[in-house]
């Protein structure tokens, strides 16, 4: 076993503690401690109905078996497992694998320990099992393992859980080992101030039941915590009470443990002698409880004492024995140094891979968050696009509606204009009819009805070209010249930039105005008159005017008649539905000039190609 | 001396041709006026005049039945019209002399100018079977021929033969099924007119095209369409979305 003292007290610690949690079972089972193994042997054969009791027989069997038979204890205890499982039995189950830890413990696979009685607690904790002490007692070989191997944070935060569930329970023992535990932990941590008060708890609980097995450890603790403070003197009366105690109750483990390091704390006082007394006496209840470590403890101090005392051949002989024991602890010691590296390594493993795991999980965790956010986003983003969508096609609808309104309301306008048109003809050829001869009324009234035929295919369209609306305007103006009697002289200046071909224009924009000017404006007027028509283009518009030099607004005004006005109000109507439509606001002006009137207007650039 | 009858059902139409030749009497003899298709199918038999004046619509008949009664047609014919659109239609196709009721002076005396450079027999049938053609197809506008006036004379053509028509300054090229080209001195204008009416689609500045000959449209800024016959046409961007509406329309 153990060769340091400290190590050796927590390893009896444990096994105390083992032995506790071991009884309580029992306890529960109703066998003692004592029975044998054959006995139990005996009863699984008989009683071979794969149940509770078959299990529980099972967990006993390994138990004592696992001191001298591993392989046996291993059967046992597996088949335990595996019953609990079958029927269901979570406590049995949490029961088995506790003792399936046990077993990995003393084959001195510390890990395989680990792993089992985690599983156990996780069982207990999944299934809910009840049975407190159960669980106390896992944390506390969990909290002793981690100790073994000086993983004092871990063996700390198990002993607590221990602790804090005795503690809940009213269970004194197991609150006193885990006292005892934390307290030795803290001496290990070199907080030796902090386990002295752990320590002393637990000699208070202890003396409380009156547990002299427990208080005998216990004040070895205390014991060696004051040997570390070098405070020797209180060192030497804690270890003397203990062995009092120990040798009382024949615990000849701690007893000898005890005289061992009151021996050693004489040779530092220089009392050889007496250390000589108490080492033999050591190495006297060691041999009878055949540990070795302690018997080599034993053989060095006496080779110390030999070796001040000037007897160099009984120094030699002892150290001889010393070093025997000691290659055989020492071999163990290697082992156990080496399974000590083997858990460090394999528990940070275990460690890193549950942070692994741990960042895995938050990774996850992100990447659901990411995704669920790229789904709202998506989402949202979608539903923006529909919208968007959506509401540009009912824009598009609003604005076709309206294009069709407004394009409707174009052709009633045009179709009015029509019966203008041939009102004004009437007129006009009526006109004639009195001031001239039938015969030349009738020539009148043909080249008339021609341009009405031009008039009436053109005015069907929205848009016609320049061209065209130019040749339709001057028929129109020589037949208003033919009626007048050559009174008009007419000129079309087209800028030459504007491809006449090309442009396009709303059918007889110009004609209400030129035909306000010619009667109006030129007919009341003594003598010819002019009239100029020109057109000119901008990036996006065509400006026309017309010009006439004729009697002008105001004379004229006065006997304008309805149906005239009504020409050039039904067009000003037109260009702004045009103007309207392509986005802009242009319009009709007039300008009274001193001699006659000139007529702007300003229509959208359109280009057929 | 050049012979005229008029074939009119009414009294002042008639009154209003012979009025306007007048002035042509040393040119001119008007041998006969007639109000029903009967009466003047019974001349025609047995007179030879130069010049018909042929109204469309007589009573329930109309100008086009007496030409398909009659065995040979071996005269200038001037048709007269009020408004029928079919028969006017009918005419340009088959590039036909018509007046417009009321009939105009100048309208009158450029008719007369044309009869002066008497037709040749070959193209006056040419003319009629155009005529005829189009009149019994006149339902099915793919099935309808016109009447070209080419350099070695009149070419008669289906135009659901024609692919295309690209506009060179004063001529126009007509590219036909089979590879075949017309050249034609006309304005694309002229042709625009004629064909819109029948599946034809102005989509540039020179170019009208069959809507029904289109193989496949070419997405751009305008774009451009690959016709049947391998040859492609730009589409101005000014005429993308009503090509596009018109295409589809198919």
């Amino acid at each position: 076993m153990k060769n340091h003292h400290n190590q050796t007290m927590i390893i009896k610690q444990k096994k105390a503690t083992l032995f506790v949690v071991f009884f309580l079972f029992l306890c529960f089972l109703g066998f003692s401690q004592q029975s044998k193994l054959d006995s139990i042997i005996s009863k699984l054969r008989v009683y071979e109905e794969r149940d509770s009791v078959r299990a529980r027989l099972l967990v006993n069997a390994a138990w004592n078996s696992i001191y001298e038979n591993e392989q046996d204890a291993f059967v046992y205890v597996n088949e335990a497992v595996d019953i609990a499982k079958e029927i269901q039995w979570d406590w049995g189950l949490v029961v088995s694998l506790r003792q399936k830890g046990v077993n990995y413990y003393v084959q001195r696979d510390y890990l395989s320990a680990v792993d089992t009685w985690q599983e156990a607690l996780k069982i207990a904790e999944n299934k809910n099992v009840k049975d407190k002490l159960l669980i106390a007692s896992i944390y506390n070989n969990l909290g002793n393992v981690h100790a073994d191997f000086k993983q004092y944070a871990k063996a700390l935060e198990n002993y607590k859980q221990c602790l804090h569930i005795s503690e809940q329970v009213g269970n004194k023992e197991n609150n006193i080992n885990a006292l005892s535990n934390i307290g030795y932990v803290y001496v290990d941590l070199n907080k030796i101030e902090k386990g002295i008060v752990y320590f002393n708890k637990a000699l208070l609980l202890a003396k409380d039941e009156s547990n002299k097995r427990l208080i005998a450890s216990i004040i070895k603790n205390l014991g060696d915590a004051y040997k570390l403070k070098e405070d020797y003197n209180k060192a030497l009366s804690f270890y003397e009470e203990s062995a009092k105690i120990a040798e009382d109750i024949k615990d000849k483990y701690v007893a000898s443990s005890a005289l061992n390091s009151i021996s050693e704390l004489h040779i530092k006082l220089g009392k050889y002698d007496e250390a000589q007394v108490y080492s033999e006496k050591a190495l006297q209840l060691a041999k009878e409880i055949n540990t070795v470590e302690w018997q080599a403890d034993s053989w060095k101090l006496l080779s110390d004492v030999f070796e001040k005392k000037g007897k160099t051949k009984d120094a030699l002989k002892a150290y001889k024995n010393y070093i025997q024991l000691k290659d055989s602890i020492q071999s163990e010691d290697k082992k156990v140094a080496l399974t000590r590296k083997e858990m460090a390594f394999k528990l940070e493993r275990q460690e890193a891979k549950a942070k692994a795991e741990l960042e895995k999980e938050k990774l996850y965790a992100n990447l659901i968050l990411t995704a669920a956010i790229f789904v709202v986003l998506g989402s949202i983003i979608a539903y923006v696009l529909y919208k968007r969508k959506r509401d540009a096609i009912e824009y598009r609808k609003i604005a076709e509606f309206k294009t069709k309104v407004a394009e409707t309301e174009l052709k009633a306008l045009r179709s009015q204009m029509n019966p203008h048109f041939i009102f004004n003809a009437m007129s006009s050829i009526g006109d004639y009819m009195i001031k001239n001869d039938l015969e030349t009324a009738n020539e009148y009234l043909i080249k008339f009805s021609k341009l009405i035929r031009s008039i009436l295919e053109n005015s069907e369209k929205k848009w016609i070209s320049l061209e065209e609306d130019l040749e339709l305007t001057k028929l129109y103006i020589e037949i208003e010249s033919l009626r007048l009697k050559d009174k008009i002289f007419y000129t079309f200046l087209i800028d030459k930039s504007i491809d006449v071909e090309n442009t396009m224009v709303p059918p007889l924009i110009l004609q209400p105005f030129i035909e306000n000017s010619i009667w109006h404006g030129i007919a009341k007027k003594e003598g010819k008159g002019t009239i100029k028509i020109c057109a000119k283009k901008n990036e996006k518009h065509v400006v026309f005017s017309v010009d006439d030099d004729g009697v002008g607004r105001k004379k004229g005004l006065k006997q304008l008649p309805n149906h005239t006005a009504m020409g050039v109000n039904i067009t000003k109507n037109r260009l702004a539905i045009i103007n309207n439509q392509d986005g802009f606001n242009n319009s009709v002006k007039m300008i009274d000039k001193v001699q006659g009137v000139r007529i702007e207007v300003k229509i959208p650039l359109e280009l057929r190609f | 001396m050049l012979k005229a009858i008029i074939v009119d059902d009414e009294q002042h139409c008639v009154d209003r041709i012979t009025k306007l030749l007048k002035k042509y009497n040393s040119l001119i003899q008007l041998d006969y006026t007639v109000n029903t298709v009967s009466k003047a199918k019974q001349y025609l038999e047995k007179e030879e005049p130069d010049i018909v004046f042929l109204d469309v619509q007589i009573y329930e008949e109309t100008g086009f039945d007496l030409l398909r009664q009659l065995s040979k047609i071996n005269f200038e014919i001037i048709f007269t019209t009020a408004y029928e659109s079919y028969a006017v239609e009918a005419f340009k196709f088959s590039a036909l002399d018509y007046l417009l009721k009321p009939i105009d002076e100048e309208d009158f005396d450029r008719a007369i100018e044309k009869i002066k450079n008497k037709t040749s027999l070959t193209e006056l049938s040419k003319k009629m079977e155009t005529l005829f053609h189009n009149l019994k197809e006149v339902n099915t506008s793919n099935t309808k021929k016109i009447a070209l006036p080419t350099l070695e004379g009149l070419t008669l053509v289906y135009i659901h033969d024609i692919i295309r028509c690209q506009s060179d300054t004063s001529y126009v090229h007509l590219y036909l099924k089979r590879n075949k080209k017309i050249t034609v001195a006309k304005t694309l204008k002229y042709f625009e007119g004629l064909l819109e009416a029948h599946g034809f689609f102005r989509t540039h500045h020179s170019h009208l095209i069959n809507l029904s000959m289109v193989e496949k449209y070419v997405k751009g800024k305008g774009g451009y369409v690959l016709m049947q016959d391998g040859s492609s046409v730009e589409i101005a961007v000014r005429r993308k979305e009503q090509f596009l509406k018109q295409l589809s329309g198919i």
